[in-house]
């Protein structure tokens, strides 16, 4: 910040600092780790949902040449997971979906591990399959993990032995009941949200080598380092300090690379063959099944509103189809009731959020965390019933939208909100009519709008930190370990490091994805990144800021009270200066990078260094018994999205014309970074409203390729696709910012899934919504 | 990937004494863009791979209004898409062309190889129909020449002898218009869940779909039902009824059966009042 | 099995080595030759990531036989900047924020590369189709494309 008051780095448009690694093909990610000696791990997967593994024959296998070992599941027999312990690395005693992994092979060429795959024989006792979330809540259906009461938990999550649920999340606020019966219309439907993928285009790759003194190091394409290491060090008793990982850069993760999954397989290999880097890469198809799912769910909602369209009350049912194991899901469907609200102003609501075990791939984090699935029904939900009380979609959500001082449904007063702003912003843009109109013969074009919101879902006490070091010509390094993974945190915190600093931001390099070299950063998930890692890089400026100003005393005789940074661009250096008073007083911030000669000779401070750490200052718990609390997270980012689409009425295609968004980011860092998040957004919003369902029979996967999960291309880009942005500083946010990248896909499914509705006056309450669902609805109208 | 031997004759003679030796041991490999997929998966597994790319008789698109368009084997989607000729007298088959896969996959991938890949979806073999191409063979016993319609037999399966190579298929030159229509879930790269060509030559029609059967196929008694008729609303009607009753598409992951009747007709109402 | 010996060029220089046939191009280049730039995010020409220029054309290096490199003439990313200076097409990608995880990134730009010297000036609609076989998660497109449309207009393009 200048003297005057004005930002310098914050609010600004930063080129990505990684662009030219990027564009050059300079960028190395886990997938390009290449290294002599190298061996190659493959898998032998289960064929059936659910199996008991009677007998596993390695000896075929383990004598063709060129195959070092082959491993089965007593390799892996300790259970992990991040908060329910219900994972092992490869299937123990039982394979419990369709492609889990049964057994590892390591060999010299990845062709031979495939091979030797194929001469493993196993012998399988096929179980009852549970293969719907409504199938595993049934009292007499069979059981997924029969030993659940013996798995550790974290002591937010309460599974219930003895049947299929890993989670219920409940929470209540008001009195539900008697607030239905003052209602002048209720709606209650059934929504449904299929499995999806995130298709990340590097697929999950891990290589992992230890060394003859038992260090281990892993080259992962991961978003959490530090939560690969701690899962890796719990499951196979490693201490943390002799294990290294480096994930550099990430070829998108979406969630899906939150885990650790491909890390642990490798593992007991690698410490069979030590000193030799083995490496396993998923396939496009594994990643489609293996990697973690967005978990299918099934909502029951019903809402109860008075005749000017308050709604008085609201009953959530969520059944989330969590599959074979839910070490991650849980946290999923927590995040699902506790938000179950959405972005409304809302006195009475109750809700129940299972998360349920199923012989389905495995659920796990998914951009959103669980608020697409959910608004996908809360905001459909509310068109139908002001198109049932006989207001507008629009006016609904004027009169419902969160505003300040409003309490959310966890019971938390909005200190501030953007919700209404955020609205008229989008009306506006959009020029918003909901009128369906013929524009050819066969051609009918409509407009709709959702709103949506999103809280980091995360412990309380997840902690980031970052380490600041000034070189001796007044550059700098910033440590963290938040994960570069494409949504632009290196460039967002440098600017962080820059604004405070008052440097430049091409003299600062920020270095992340390496656990030796970065201090620790719970995980890169949740939209949390910016917040908390934002405000440690900002500690550590502001630390490191501060002693420099202490020796600054002593050179200028001046307090420090008075002292800024300035930046100076044509002198390609930074200031300090004494005081506006004395601005002549200055000396370039390097002459403090090794501390500072005193007169007698002797030194003070030595190499300049700033620390910050930072956990949630003000996130408390919140009831178990209702989820109520004063402020049971960090923050809510809120915002809308309205959409244009056209409908082909001979082909049921659906064509997005404009997609335009607002947000409320609180302050934004960088601005055309802050656009590219929500546009990203917005198209997987689409794809996912339009286009992907992961089709599971009897448990597998028909679709798992590019050629029949289709994401969008380039030419399914809208003519408009825009974002905006309203600015309401979170109060602990630094600089007043929160996160984005996640919310910004939340209203955009059920917009379009309003327009659809708007445009042929038929709902469909599943997605996505695809040309055969839409023909059919307007052949039946036809006739 | 399997292992395999890989082995590029430079003539027609030494791919077919290869293809004598090897037989059922050997994959032709033409642009790959299929077989390349199919080995990785594993589903064919030769010892050979005969690498035809470098026969420079196979390379080419030659057109004269007597003898027709000739399309040899190597010639590229990219390449027919943008032939001048094809583009002036067969825009059609030119456009079908321009609509498989991707750009990366036109530059690869050959009509030849998407004729003799043999999918009832083939994006560039419904022209073939409606023109009644004729596929050009040559084998230990010479050259013959077989039509389209009968070089096909049923999904994934030809008339072609494994020591048989395709030269290249010949479309005679007429008179015609046409128009190619291409249905899938994605507006690019995407494979159809309904293609069709359809011709107006004189005052008749030639109609020909994909993904409707096991084959590609020739809509017969539509043809003959709209030969020299006027088109008006209720001819398109019962035209689309008597369609109906020719197609058996079957309801997959990409459609439903019910979804590609309905476009099907639909693409037949849109051909017939765009050409009259 | 046979290994095949192939001669061809690499980002302008001659390359000379011994390939099994059952390789990819695409491996070769990035296991033999350490380039990897081009990546594999499929294997079955679906995605684009590993997209490179043969003979002046784009192709899904994923989707050709290591031996079919022979006698050709390759150019991957690694071979765009010449001499540290990065061609209008990588600086636009910069410029525009075209890229977020950066890795389809040398893919669209390959493709890119090859298209504008096929079609210098380019409808919008041309440019998403030429593009529409190299798919990207993270960006939504847009900024692809006006990287692209920007290329042109500064080339005279338009």
């Amino acid at each position: 910040m200048t003297i005057d008051g004005q930002y310098t780095a914050i609010g600004k448009y930063l080129p990505r600092v990684d662009g030219v690694a990027k564009v050059t093909g300079a960028a190395k990610y886990a997938a390009d780790i290449n290294m002599p000696r190298m061996l190659y791990c493959d898998v032998v997967r289960s064929p059936y949902p659910h199996a008991k593994i009677l007998k596993i024959d390695t000896s075929a296998a383990e004598k063709l040449p060129g195959v070092k070992n082959v491993i089965t599941g007593d390799y892996y027999a300790k259970r992990g997971g991040l908060y329910l312990a219900d994972k092992n690395f490869l299937a123990h005693k039982t394979a419990k979906y369709r492609g889990e992994a049964v057994v590892a092979v390591c060999a010299e060429t990845p062709e031979i591990a495939h091979e030797a795959c194929k001469l493993v024989k196993i012998d399988y006792e096929e179980l009852p399959a549970v293969l719907s979330p409504m199938d595993a809540i049934k009292p007499d259906a069979p059981l997924v993990h029969p030993e659940l009461e013996t798995y550790r938990v974290a002591p937010i999550f309460h599974p219930v032995p003895g049947t299929n649920i890993s989670h219920k999340h409940f929470l209540k606020k008001g009195d539900t009941e008697a607030a239905f019966k003052k209602c002048d219309k209720i709606v209650e439907h059934e929504y449904y949200v299929p499995h999806v993928q995130h298709c990340p285009i590097e697929t999950h790759t891990a290589t992992v080598k230890f060394d003859q003194s038992g260090n281990l190091t892993v080259w992962a394409s991961c978003q959490s380092p530090y939560a690969v290491r701690n899962a890796l060090s719990d499951s196979f008793d490693i201490p943390l300090h002799k294990i290294h990982i480096i994930s550099e850069f990430v070829g998108g993760g979406f969630g899906a690379k939150a885990g650790t999954t491909i890390e642990g397989i490798i593992i007991p290999l690698a410490q069979l063959n030590v000193g030799r880097p083995v490496k396993f890469t998923y396939t496009r198809e594994e990643e489609f099944r293996d990697a973690y799912v967005r978990q299918g769910m099934l909502a029951k909602i019903k809402t109860g509103v008075d005749k000017t369209g308050k709604i008085l009350a609201v009953e959530n049912n969520f059944y989330w189809d969590g599959g074979a194991y839910n070490e991650y899901g849980v946290n999923i469907a927590k995040a699902a009731g506790f938000a179950s609200a959405g972005p409304y102003n809302i006195d009475n609501i109750t809700t129940n959020s299972y998360c349920l075990y199923t012989n389905h791939p495995v659920g796990g984090p998914y951009r959103g965390f669980g608020m697409c699935e959910i608004h996908f029904c809360i905001e459909q939900n509310l068109d139908v019933v002001a198109n049932e009380i006989g207001i507008s979609p629009i006016e609904i959500r004027r009169i419902n939208g969160l505003r300040p001082g409003d309490k959310t449904g966890m019971g938390e007063v909005m200190k501030v909100s953007g919700y209404q702003p955020c609205l008229e912003t989008v009306l506006d843009k959009l020029k918003y009519d909901p009128t369906p109109k013929k524009v050819s013969e066969h051609k009918i074009r409509c407009m709709g709008v959702a709103a949506g919101w999103k809280s980091p879902s995360q412990p309380t006490d997840a902690g980031s930190a970052s380490i600041i070091r000034m070189n001796e010509d007044g550059t700098f390094y910033v440590h963290t370990s938040a994960e570069e993974i494409g949504q632009g945190s290196n460039t967002a915190l440098t600017q962080i490091a820059a604004e405070v600093l008052n440097v430049n931001p091409n003299r600062i390099t920020l270095k992340s994805g390496d656990t030796n070299m970065n201090p620790y950063e719970w995980q890169t998930v949740a939209s949390r990144t910016t917040y908390c890692a934002g405000n440690a890089v900002k500690l550590a400026a502001e630390d490191l800021r501060k002693k420099i100003f202490d020796l600054a005393q002593m050179k200028f005789g001046y307090p420090a009270r008075d002292m800024y940074l300035e930046r100076d661009d044509e002198h390609d250096c930074t200031w300090v200066v004494a005081s506006k008073y004395h601005r002549d007083m200055r000396v370039d911030i390097k002459t403090f990078a090794l501390g500072m000669p005193l007169n007698d000779g002797s030194g003070i401070g030595g190499p300049a260094i700033g620390v910050g750490t930072f956990t949630l200052p003000n996130n408390m718990a919140y009831n178990a018994a209702d989820s109520q609390s004063e402020k049971g997270v960090a923050f809510w980012t809120i915002g809308c999205t309205g959409v244009e689409i056209e409908i082909d009425t001979q082909t049921g295609h659906v064509k997005v014309l404009q997609m335009i968004s607002c947000f409320d980011p609180g302050k934004v860092i960088n601005t055309e970074l802050y656009a590219a998040q929500v546009e990203g957004a917005m198209i997987q919003s689409l794809g996912t409203a339009l286009y992907e369902a992961m089709i599971l029979k009897d448990g597998k996967l028909m679709n798992g390729s590019f050629l029949d999960y289709k994401i969008p291309t380039a030419y399914e880009m809208p003519d408009v696709l825009e974002s905006y942005v309203v600015e309401f500083p979170e109060e602990t946010g630094p600089f007043g910012a929160r996160g984005i990248g996640e919310p910004a896909m939340v209203p955009g499914a059920p917009a379009i899934a309003n327009a659809i509705a708007n445009a042929l006056g038929v709902r469909f309450n599943q997605m996505p919504i695809t040309p055969d669902m839409v023909l059919e609805a307007i052949n039946n109208k036809k006739n | 990937m399997r292992e395999f031997e890989y082995v590029a004759p430079k003539t027609v003679k030494e791919a077919l004494s290869l293809l004598a030796t090897y037989k059922e041991k050997a994959t032709i490999l033409a642009g790959g863009t299929d077989v390349v997929v199919r080995l990785r998966d594993e589903i064919i597994d030769p010892e050979f791979i005969i690498d035809i790319k470098h026969i420079d008789e196979l390379n080419g698109i030659k057109f004269d209004k007597k003898e027709g368009l000739f399309v040899g084997a190597n010639a590229t989607m990219h390449e027919i898409q943008n032939d001048k000729n094809v583009k002036e007298f067969y825009p059609f088959y030119a456009e079908a062309c321009g609509h498989v896969g991707s750009k990366q996959v036109r530059n690869k991938a050959t009509s030849v190889g998407n004729l003799c890949t043999a999918s009832p979806l083939g994006d560039s073999l419904t022209p073939m129909y409606c023109l009644d191409a004729t596929v050009v063979i040559e084998g230990p016993k010479g050259k013959r020449e077989v039509p389209v319609r009968e070089f096909i037999t049923f999904v994934r399966k030809t008339v072609l002898e494994r020591d048989e190579l395709v030269l290249g298929v010949k479309f005679p030159y007429v008179e015609c218009k046409g128009i190619y229509t291409k249905n899938a879930r994605r507006h690019e790269v995407d494979l159809s869940n309904i293609v069709a060509t359809i011709l107006k030559i004189g005052d008749e029609y030639r109609i020909a779909y994909g993904s409707v059967a096991p084959t590609p196929i020739r809509l017969v008694k539509t043809e003959e039902f709209l030969k020299g008729k006027k088109i008006d609303d209720k001819v398109i009607e019962e035209a689309k009824k008597i369609l109906a009753t020719e197609i058996s598409p079957i309801s997959d992951l990409r459609a439903t059966k019910e979804y590609r009747v309905s476009v099907s007709q639909s693409i037949l109402e849109n051909s017939l009042k765009a050409l009259g | 099995m046979k290994k095949i010996n192939v001669k061809f060029t690499l980002n302008g220089e001659p390359i000379e080595l011994e390939v099994q046939p059952n390789h990819t191009a695409l491996r070769v280049i990035r296991e033999q030759l350490d380039l990897t730039g081009a990546k594999e995010g499929c294997g079955a020409g679906e995605c684009g990531a590993c997209t490179i220029i043969v003979d002046g054309l784009a192709v899904n290096s994923c989707l050709m036989l290591a031996p079919e490199l022979d006698g050709k003439n390759v150019l991957t990313v690694e071979g765009l900047a010449k001499d540290g200076k990065l061609t209008d097409i990588q600086q636009a990608f910069i410029d525009h924020v075209a890229l977020q995880c950066g890795y389809c990134t040398p893919g669209f730009i390959m493709s890119t590369t090859a298209f504008l010297e096929e079609n210098k000036k380019p409808t919008r609609e041309e440019i998403e189709i030429a593009l529409s076989g190299n798919l990207c998660r993270c960006t939504g497109y847009k900024r692809i494309i006006e990287a692209v449309e920007d290329v042109v207009n500064k080339r005279g393009g338009k």
